[in-house]
C-alpha cells in the first residue's frame, strides 16, 4: 500500500467556516483519507499536532501575533500550503474595517489599549507565499476535494479563470443584473461557487474576490452607477471581501 | 502561580483557560478567548440595511442563519415591518435545520469521543462507523434545511428583510417532510447515549431564554416575566480576553438548549415531551453538563418540528411573496436562539435605512461567566489530585458542555 500525505489544518482568526467544511464533504472526507493521514486539527481532533506535513491548509487571517506564529510555523513545516477560503486569500469582511487597529480596540472593548497583542486583519498571502489559494466565503467544496485529489494524484489542481457570470449562463440563470438592477458583482467576481447567490435570485455579493487579469471594476461601477446606486455604497461592496479598487 | 493550559480542542474557535494558585490554593480560573477581534459592529455601520443581515451571516459559520434571521428581525422592527405567517414558519424551519446540523456536529463529532474514549471522530470511526455516519446524516440534512432556506449550506444569502430572496418548492417541502419522519429513530438513539453523561460544572442558579421557543419578542427567565436584554444583562470587557462577559441582574447565568427546555417545555413537540419529562429531574438540577443531554431531546424536537412545519406549509399552499420594507428612522432587536442559546441583535437605522448603531450579544458571551464558575469547581476538585494532562481533559469536556462559539464572541461593541 502507498503511503499516506500528512495534512495538517491550521486556523487563525475567522468564522471557523473554512475549517469545519473540510468535515462536513461527508462521505468524500473518507475517499480523501485515503489518501491523506490527518494530523493537527484543533477544531476536530485533540490529537497534538508536531512535525512535517505534506500538505497544510491555512484558513482564516492574520490577526493577532498568535495567528502570524502559527502561521509561519504552518508554512516552514508544510511541502504544500493552501490558503483556503477568502479571509486567509483577500482578507473577507474583518479586513474591510479600515479604522487603525488602536482605534478599532479602543471602539469595541473600551480604554484598556491593545493587550492582547492583536493585529490589523489581514490575509495569510500577505505574509506568506502559498502554493495554492482557494476563494470562496465560503469555498466550494468540490473544489478542495478535486484540489487534494489532484495534489495527491501529483497533478496540479485546476485553478478557474472565469467570472461568476459563466456559471450563470451555464445553469440559465436570469441576470438579476441587466433583468432586475439588482447590484450584482458576478461579472468582476472570480467564478467556482456556481453562482450561489444568483441561484436564490439575488446578486452576487463578491465573496470569491476579483477575477485575476482583465477584469473591469471601473465598468462595473459605471454600470450600478447607471442603475442608480449611490457611489458610496458600490464601493463599499467592492471593499467588502476583497479591497477591490473601482 | 499561574498555569496556563493549551489551547481548548474540538470546540469552535480559540480559546484556553488559566489557572490562579497562590499557596497552593486554587484562586481563580479565567477563560482566555484568544481568537482575534473580529469588529462586526463596526463593520455595519453606516451600511445600508439590505447588505447587512448577509455581513452578519459571516459571524459564525456553525450559526449563520440564526445571525441572518435576528439581524432581519432587528431591522424589520426599526422599519416597523411585520411578516406573515409564512415567512415566520420558513424562517422558524431554517433554524431548525441550523439546530439539527450544529447539535449534530456538537454532540457525535466533539462530544461523542468522550463518551467513547477517543482524541476524534474520524478515529472514533474504526469503531463505531455507524454512529458517526448517524451523525453525519443528521448534520446532513440540517445542512440542506440551511441550503434551502438560506440559499447555501454555509453563509447564505436568501434570507432578507421583508423574506426571501427564493422559496422552497412543493418537492423541497415533501423531501423535509419525508427526511424528518425517516431521522427521527438516529435522535432517539442519542438521547439514550447522551442520558450516560454524569454531572460536571457548575449548576446554574438562572435561565435565560427567548419568550418563543426559537426566537421572540423579548427574553425570560426562571421568573416567566418578559424583559428586554437592557433590562437586566449587563456585559463588561475583560482584560484578558476578546469576548466579552455577560451577567444577569448580576449574577452568572446559563443560556442554551438546558434552559430552553428547562423554561419553554411547554412548548415541546409530542415525542421530545415525553423525553423531556423523563429525563426532567436529572435536568432540573442545572448541572452545565446536562446541556449535551438537552440537546439530545432538542434534535427529537427539531424532527418532528421540521415535519409539521412542512405539512402546514405543503397544506396551505406556498405564497411567495414578500412584504414592501421601506427604511426610515428607528430601532430594533432581534432575539433568536442560536443553537447554544440567546442571541440578540441590537440596530438603530437613519432616514435612508443605513445602520448608526448596532450591537450584537452572543450566547457564548452570555455564558462566559458562567464557562469560569464551572471551570473553578472543576479545577478545585481536581488540582492536586490529577497530573495536568488529565486535568485539562476534563476541563476540555466541561467548556465543551456550553457548545462554545468562539468565533461568534470576539466582535462586541460599546458605543
Amino acid at each position: 500500500m502507498m503511503e499516506k500525505l500528512k495534512l495538517g489544518v491550521f486556523e487563525l482568526t475567522g468564522c471557523g467556516g473554512c475549517a469545519l467544511n473540510v468535515l462536513f464533504l461527508y462521505e468524500r472526507l473518507f475517499d480523501l483519507l485515503e489518501f491523506y493521514e490527518m494530523g493537527e486539527f484543533h477544531m476536530a481532533s485533540s490529537a497534538q499536532g508536531g512535525g512535517h506535513y505534506d500538505v497544510g491548509i491555512v484558513t482564516g487571517t492574520v490577526s493577532t501575533h498568535r495567528d502570524l506564529e502559527l502561521l509561519k510555523n504552518a508554512r516552514n513545516r508544510s511541502d504544500y500550503l493552501i490558503a483556503l477560503g477568502t479571509c486567509a486569500t483577500h482578507g473577507s469582511v474583518q479586513a474591510s474595517v479600515e479604522l487603525p487597529i488602536r482605534e478599532k480596540l479602543k471602539a469595541v472593548y473600551g480604554d484598556e489599549g491593545n493587550p492582547m497583542k492583536a493585529l490589523d486583519s489581514k490575509p495569510a498571502v500577505e505574509y506568506v507565499a502559498v502554493d495554492l489559494a482557494i476563494p470562496g466565503c465560503p469555498y466550494d467544496k468540490e473544489e478542495l476535494y478535486q484540489a487534494l485529489m489532484n495534489i495527491a494524484r501529483g497533478a496540479d489542481p485546476v485553478r478557474p479563470d472565469y467570472p461568476v457570470c459563466v456559471e450563470c449562463k451555464l445553469n440559465e440563470y436570469e441576470c438579476v443584473l441587466v433583468k432586475r438592477n439588482l447590484p450584482c458583482l458576478g461579472p468582476i467576481t472570480l467564478g467556482g461557487c456556481n453562482a450561489a447567490c444568483v441561484r436564490s435570485g439575488l446578486g452576487c455579493i463578491g465573496c470569491r474576490g476579483p477575477l485575476p487579469g482583465e477584469v473591469n471594476p471601473a465598468g462595473e461601477y459605471e454600470i450600478l452607477r447607471g442603475l442608480g446606486y449611490n457611489g458610496d455604497y458600490i464601493v463599499r461592496k467592492f471593499k467588502t471581501f476583497a479591497r477591490w479598487e473601482p | 502561580m499561574i498555569i496556563e493550559l493549551h489551547e481548548f480542542t474540538r470546540v469552535e474557535g480559540n480559546g484556553r483557560a488559566e489557572i490562579v494558585v497562590e499557596d497552593g490554593e486554587v484562586k481563580d480560573v479565567r477563560l482566555k478567548i484568544v481568537e482575534g477581534p473580529r469588529f462586526f459592529e463596526l463593520l455595519t455601520l453606516g451600511r445600508h440595511y439590505y447588505d447587512v443581515p448577509d455581513l452578519e451571516a459571516r459571524i459564525c459559520a456553525i450559526c449563520y442563519l440564526a445571525h441572518s434571521v435576528a439581524s432581519v428581525m432587528g431591522i424589520e422592527r426599526a422599519f416597523g415591518v411585520e411578516v406573515p405567517e409564512e415567512i415566520k414558519l420558513l424562517r422558524e424551519l431554517g433554524l431548525i435545520g441550523e439546530l439539527l446540523e450544529s447539535h449534530a456536529l456538537h454532540l457525535y463529532l466533539l462530544v461523542a469521543p468522550d463518551v467513547l474514549g477517543y482524541s476524534d471522530a474520524i478515529r472514533m470511526a474504526t469503531k463505531h462507523g455507524e454512529l458517526v455516519k448517524e451523525g453525519l446524516a443528521l448534520k446532513a440534512f440540517g445542512n440542506r434545511i440551511r441550503e434551502l432556506i438560506g440559499g447555501r449550506e454555509i453563509h447564505g444569502i436568501n434570507v432578507k428583510p421583508g423574506g426571501f430572496g427564493r422559496y422552497p418548492t412543493v418537492e423541497e417541502l415533501e423531501e423535509v417532510e419525508r427526511q424528518s419522519e425517516a431521522l427521527l429513530k438516529l435522535a432517539k438513539r442519542a438521547v439514550r447515549l447522551f442520558a450516560g453523561l454524569g454531572p460536571y460544572g457548575e449548576r446554574a442558579k438562572h435561565f435565560v431564554a427567548t419568550d418563543g421557543y426559537l426566537w421572540g419578542e423579548r427574553l425570560i427567565s426562571e421568573g416567566g416575566e418578559p424583559f428586554h436584554y437592557t433590562e437586566r444583562i449587563e456585559e463588561r470587557s475583560l482584560v484578558y480576553s476578546f469576548a466579552k462577559q455577560g451577567k444577569y441582574n448580576g449574577e452568572s447565568f446559563l443560556v442554551g438548549a438546558l434552559p430552553r427546555l428547562l423554561l419553554k417545555a411547554k412548548m415541546l413537540t409530542p415525542e421530545a415531551k415525553r423525553l423531556f419529562e423523563e429525563q426532567r429531574e436529572r435536568l432540573e438540577t442545572g448541572y452545565v453538563s446536562y446541556n449535551n443531554l438537552a440537546q439530545a431531546i432538542e434534535l427529537v424536537y427539531s424532527l418532528e418540528r421540521a415535519g409539521e412545519i412542512a405539512k402546514t406549509l405543503l397544506d396551505r399552499g406556498i405564497n411567495g411573496e414578500n412584504v414592501p420594507v421601506e427604511p426610515g428612522e428607528g430601532e430594533g432587536i432581534g432575539y433568536v436562539e442560536a443553537p447554544r442559546g440567546v442571541l440578540i441583535h441590537h440596530y438603530r437605522t437613519d432616514s435612508e435605512g443605513k445602520i448608526v448603531y448596532s450591537n450584537i450579544i452572543t450566547p457564548t458571551a452570555l455564558n462566559h461567566a458562567m464557562m469560569e464558575a464551572s471551570l473553578l469547581k472543576e479545577v478545585r476538585a481536581l488540582y492536586g489530585e490529577v497530573g495536568e494532562g488529565e486535568m485539562v481533559k476534563k476541563l476540555e469536556e466541561t467548556v465543551r458542555a456550553f457548545d462554545p462559539c468562539i468565533s461568534c464572541s470576539v466582535h462586541l461593541v460599546k458605543l
